[in-house]
């Protein structure tokens, strides 16, 4: 799976992600260079590969709403609610003294339950009553952490069984077990995106709704199936959250939604829908990853990171629109060429 | 104006659920229909309300703004800190600078939708990260104590334009903040009705492409949209922390949510060209109401942030969903 | 013809793979109502936006009373006197009457402030002007009828002191009644020296009101005559450059069946359509003609599921169907191929190959419920090569391809089902002439192996050409059937057609 993923980053079916894969490697050169003793230790490698799996579940679920030309606002909220639901279940049974297997696997289901529900209200206010995506998930986004918030009063929650912690803190052949788990899923919406009707009628409503409809297409169906595997991921990044801190306090990871709108869009998914690859959206989440860590380690405040984002995401949008007109300035330049050789060709 | 008219307002509606929402109030508890009461939530609900305006004015346009807020702190802590630091005792210095940062900060929101055409959604959400963190980073995170707050702020924060006197002999009084809102309220108003590029924001709203065919110049309609809406987020940073008598980086960062539901709740369509000033007012008395009476209807104030979803919710649900089934009777998808 | 006020020469215009116009001339005199005429995709909207200086011709020269225009502004334009009213009017729907009528004086006049009452005034003064004053000033024009809204949009050219008024496809939503007032308006508009280009496609209108006519076809100008000196058999004949060589279609009736492939049975929706009944054969090609908003696009729009009808039956091979949406539809083997092609038929940016297999996607997975990807792209290389669409590789986007091939990609999703019924909407609309026959045959080829065909056009000619049967609709009912197409000519038809929607049948 892995060298799949890898051949397919090498080959750069997209030409966006080589000036991806050229920057993730510049960065990683520069800060291999300005600090050799910390930068490339296994220790920060493992730190590193064990910090972003969490928001990288963020960031997939912000892909798929993205794809089909929406935006969910409220990942970070559903993470939270279905961490507050977890984390109950999980430390009641410390108390109770439940088998901790029984009570991670009650913990699981009920974020998979609560996670399916949230995007159901999602899907359903967008694809049934036509709420815009901004204003549908802008009010769930209020309505689930206020939730988590009604739920916990506003306290943490903490105190898990020791082998949920393992997922979160754990390593398997020296690899955090998060990060495992990340790339597994990004293997799987790798595989939702290119493999399914599911992902094909997803890029296809991304680019006309309307299209799409006239092909015989679901639209209903394919997007409240999309927001809802948006809160599934958004669920799956609290079960790495709360057991990599122990803890689950509401209100938890707001900063991940601008960062997770920030690697989507850097990793190449159009914000109008209909485009967007995984590798792209990996490489992505590895450059923030990258200079979360050196930031980090040269002792930058998280405020300058807070500004650093909002900069970078300004910065790719910016560069974006001036790439994207100059091509499609070439684009028309070159169609209009070529196009006259086969409409000469073609006049009777 | 018939009845039958005013049914076709959403305004209306709002007005009806307020006034039902105040009665059921008033009967749980009778405090909430004294002119006190009123008073303090005239007062507390006028920074909302100056937002909100900002809001509005984005909204109208066809865009949205969640930076406001962000911006409103900056101008609130660079200016009391630049008091502090200088001895100048002076609250019209304060307002001078906040509407100064507010109006270049709105400048640069401008720049990124305007002249780069990024969508108004994605650029707020990364400037207003921009500005705070850059806020946190440069000028300091320290909280400023009411002791250590500049005379003049606090005494601002006090006056009353009309006194009343209780019972008691205690009086109370309404704020000077609700003069400032009505103020902000009527240039407002003055300047969407009577000046072209008022009238230009409505124009955009309503049709872009017509707008720029007749001659509008859409640059500078936005850029005037965006630094309008700074110098109101300026304004309503002093105003917020001559009231709270509490300077905190930290504040109000987060509330934009309440902000942009009640301007949506007050009938503005995200969509642009439509929605009114006394709608987007309606909107924030029903938000202001709801928050800070939660209490009063036995709930604790945990459930603020659930009930702001649920109303923004139900609000838009009943809007769009209207839509949505008028558009499917009057015609075929032909055009769709 | 008096003193002339804007002379075009010699312009010609190229988009993306098509060229629009080439070398057309256009000479309108002081005062004169001019009509411009040509099918659809002729080039009549290429002319009059670069006229108004949205488009810069490739070439060519524009001159207004002896000055020429540097071609690229549109102010320049206004200023001169021309002024254009689109098909969509460019009317703030959330704003006033008022307010809409002087929008323009507001900006030239480059004043800060709006003085409601001038603007009030201004509006009255244009409602007054031609006639209309009874029009209320303080309603939103969202609320207005079409007729309402075109007599503000040209009360506001008024205000700009336009001395030429462009109006394209200003009759196409409005009724006969409606017409012959907005008529009366243009008269009196020539009273006061102001010209109007009429742009349409509607012989009887272009008769009764202009004094000249400039024709063009395919991009090229074919004439200018004086309209006395022509007639309606003349007019149709140099308009659709009857194609002589065009062999009309012939049913074998061989393959009629005993109960039709597809019947409907009086459908009706409302203020859409009433009483709609036909059937079909399989080796048919069925015409429906009729002008826009004779309901022809929303019937076949309610056949394929996307406008369910209020009302009515239908009947597949003598059973009945129930067709609630597009699915329903393609499980029953009927295609619509869409009257907007970039709106409605095809994923601009998407790939070529990926256009095409969305119909039938299904066919594709394996049995773990994931797509086989490679017969995927066979499925669609075999499509490309047997529509002979021209790419070097199905990866490449859609709109990357000239009009003819983007339609032949749209043939192909639909040929992919297999369909018994293929309904097609406009199927050479915007296409050059060199593709257009080699879709005709296309689906000539297609109706000789037994599918049924449904095709719907503005052009009277395409239609006798190509279809064995052809129903005539206005507003919103069948006026006519006419069962074998050899028997009539186009100039019948265009009678036909053209004076139902004068005679103002009922809907």
């Amino acid at each position: 799976m892995k060298s799949a993923a890898m051949l397919r980053l090498v080959t750069f079916k997209n030409p966006k992600n080589k000036t991806l894969f050229i920057i993730m490697m510049a960065i990683v050169l520069v800060m291999a260079l300005a600090m050799p003793s910390k930068f490339l230790t296994s220790i920060n490698i493992q730190s590193m590969a064990s910090q972003f799996p969490e928001f990288g579940f963020l960031a997939l679920a912000m892909m798929l709403a993205m794809i089909t030309g929406g935006i969910d606002l409220s990942v970070v909220a559903v993470a939270n609610l279905t961490g507050v639901a977890a984390a109950k279940i999980l430390s009641a049974s410390v108390e109770n003294g439940t088998p901790a297997g029984t009570a991670m696997v009650m913990a699981v289901l009920a974020i998979l339950v609560v996670s399916a529900l949230a995007g159901l209200a999602n899907g359903s206010l967008i694809a049934f009553l036509g709420v815009p995506p901004i204003l549908a998930t802008l009010g769930t986004q209020g309505l689930f952490m206020g939730l988590s918030i009604v739920l916990t009063k506003g306290h943490s929650i903490s105190g898990f069984p020791e082998e949920f912690m393992v997922i979160g803190n754990g390593n398997f052949l020296g690899i955090p077990i998060s990060f495992i788990l990340f790339l597994a899923a990004a293997y799987l919406v790798s595989v939702l995106l290119n493999k399914t009707q599911q992902g094909f009628n997803m890029f296809m409503i991304g680019s006309s709704p309307v299209v799409s409809k006239f092909s015989g297409v679901n639209n209903t169906k394919v997007l409240i199936k999309t927001y809802m595997l948006t809160a599934l991921l958004a669920g799956l990044a609290s079960v790495i959250m709360i057991s990599r801190a122990n803890s689950m306090r509401p209100g938890y990871g707001t900063a991940y939604l601008l960062q997770a709108i920030l690697v989507v869009v850097l990793g190449g998914v159009d914000p109008d829908g209909g485009f967007g690859n995984i590798p792209g959206v990996i490489m992505a989440i590895f450059i923030l990853q990258i200079t979360q860590s050196g930031l980090n380690i040269l002792a930058f405040s998280p405020f300058f990171k807070k500004f650093m984002w909002g900069f970078a995401l300004l910065l790719v949008m910016v560069l974006n629109y001036l790439l994207q007109n100059r091509s499609s300035r070439r684009k028309i330049r070159l169609m209009s060429n070529d196009t006259k050789h086969t409409d000469t060709g073609e006049t009777v | 104006m018939n009845i039958k008219q005013l049914m076709k307002h959403n305004e209306t509606y709002i007005l009806l659920i307020i006034l039902i929402f105040s009665a059921a109030l008033t009967m749980i508890n009778p405090v909430f229909l004294t002119l006190e009461n009123m008073f303090d939530l005239l007062r507390s609900s006028s920074g909302t309300a100056i937002l909100a305006i900002g809001v509005f004015l984005v909204l109208l346009s066809g865009g949205i703004d969640v930076s406001c807020t962000a911006i409103a702190i900056a101008g609130q802590y660079i200016s009391v800190n630049v008091l502090i630091a200088t001895g100048i005792d002076s609250i019209a210095l304060a307002f001078l600078i906040s509407i100064l940062i507010g109006v270049s900060l709105g400048a640069i929101n401008a720049v990124f939708i305007s002249i780069f055409k990024l969508p108004t959604l994605i650029t707020t959400l990364g400037t207003s990260s921009l500005y705070h963190g850059l806020l946190l980073e440069v000028v300091g995170t320290k909280a400023v104590n009411a002791g250590d707050l500049p005379e003049s702020i606090k005494a601002f924060g006090k006056i009353e334009i009309l006194t009343l006197t209780r019972a008691d002999g205690s009086s109370y009084g309404l704020s000077i903040f609700f003069l400032i809102l009505v103020i902000l309220l009527l240039l407002t108003w003055f300047i969407l009705k009577f000046t072209m590029v008022g009238r230009g924001v409505y124009a955009i709203g309503g049709n872009a492409e017509a707008a720029k065919r007749t001659g509008y110049n859409s640059h500078k309609i936005q850029f005037f949209i965006y630094c309008y809406a700074g110098f109101l987020a300026g304004v309503m940073g002093v105003m917020h922390i001559s009231m709270i008598r509490y300077g905190n980086p930290n504040y109000l960062v987060g509330t934009e949510l309440s902000v942009i539901a009640a301007v949506v709740l007050g009938g503005a369509r995200i969509s642009g060209g439509t929605g009114t000033l006394t709608g987007t007012m309606l909107g924030v008395i029903l938000i202001t109401i709801l928050e800070k009476n939660l209490i009063l209807m036995g709930l604790s104030s945990y459930w603020q942030q659930f009930f702001i979803g649920v109303v923004i919710i139900l609000g838009v649900s009943i809007t769009y969903a209207q839509n949505k089934f008028q558009a499917r009777r009057n015609l075929s998808i032909g055009g769709a | 013809m008096s003193e002339v006020f804007l002379e075009a020469k010699h312009i010609s215009k190229s988009f993306v793979g098509v060229k629009a116009l080439d070398d057309v001339d256009l000479t309108i005199g002081r005062g004169e109502i001019h009509c411009l005429i040509g099918e659809n995709g002729s080039g009549k909207s290429t002319l009059i936006k670069i006229i108004g200086g949205v488009h810069k011709a490739d070439s060519g020269t524009i001159t207004v009373e002896g000055k020429q225009l540097s071609g690229s502004q549109a102010i320049e334009s206004i200023r001169s006197g021309v002024q254009i009213i689109y098909q969509d009017l460019s009317l703030f729907p959330n704003l006033t009457v008022a307010e809409n009528i002087s929008v323009n004086q507001m900006l030239e006049s480059n004043q800060q402030t709006v003085q409601w009452k001038e603007v009030r005034e201004t509006a009255r003064k244009a409602l007054e002007e031609i006639g209309e004053a009874h029009i209320s000033l303080d309603e939103r024009v969202e609320n207005l009828s079409m007729a309402k809204k075109q007599i503000i949009a040209i009360s506001r050219a008024l205000t700009q002191n336009a001395k030429l008024i462009i109006m394209d496809e200003a009759t196409s939503a409005i009724t006969k009644e409606e017409v012959d007032h907005l008529f009366s308006i243009i008269q009196n508009l020539k009273k006061k020296g102001i010209a109007t280009l009429f742009v349409s496609h509607k012989l009887s209108e272009v008769f009764e009101i202009s004094e000249n006519i400039t024709i063009i076809r395919d991009g090229k100008k074919v004439g200018v005559y004086p309209t006395s000196e022509l007639d309606h058999d003349r007019l149709v004949y140099i308009m659709t450059g009857r194609k002589l060589e065009a062999e009309p279609y012939v049913y074998d009736t061989k393959m009629k069946q005993k109960s039709p492939l597809l019947e409907v049975k009086s459908f009706s929706k409302e203020l859409q359509y009433q009483d709609i009944s036909f059937s079909l054969q399989p080796g048919e090609i069925l015409g429906i003609t009729g002008l826009i908003g004779s309901g022809r696009t929303e019937i076949v729009q309610s056949i394929f599921g996307l406008n369910p009808a209020d009302s009515g039956t239908m009947y597949m091979n003598g059973e009945e169907v129930k067709i609630s949406n597009p699915r329903d539809a393609i499980r029953h083997g009927i295609a619509l191929l869409p009257e907007d092609r970039l709106n409605q038929g095809l994923f601009d940016a998407q790939s070529i190959g990926d256009n095409i297999v969305i119909t039938i996607l299904k066919n594709f997975l394996k049995k773990i419920g994931l797509l086989d990807t490679t017969k995927q792209k066979r499925s669609a290389n075999d499509w490309i090569e047997r529509l002979k669409i021209k790419t070097p590789d199905g990866n490449l986007p859609v709109n990357s391809l000239s009009g003819g091939n983007q339609q032949r990609v749209v043939l192909a999703k639909w040929l992919a089902i297999n369909p018994k019924v293929f309904i097609l909407d406009g199927p050479t609309i915007g296409i050059d002439i060199g593709s257009k026959h080699t879709i005709h045959d296309i689906i000539r080829d297609l109706a000789r192996e037994g599918m049924g065909i449904i095709m719907i056009s503005d052009e009277i000619q395409e239609v006798l050409d190509n279809c064995n049967r052809i129903l005539l609709m206005s507003k919103g009912r069948i006026i006519k059937e006419i069962d074998d197409a050899r028997t009539t000519t186009s100039e019948e038809l265009y009678e036909i057609v053209t004076g139902a929607a004068s005679a103002g049948v009922e809907a």
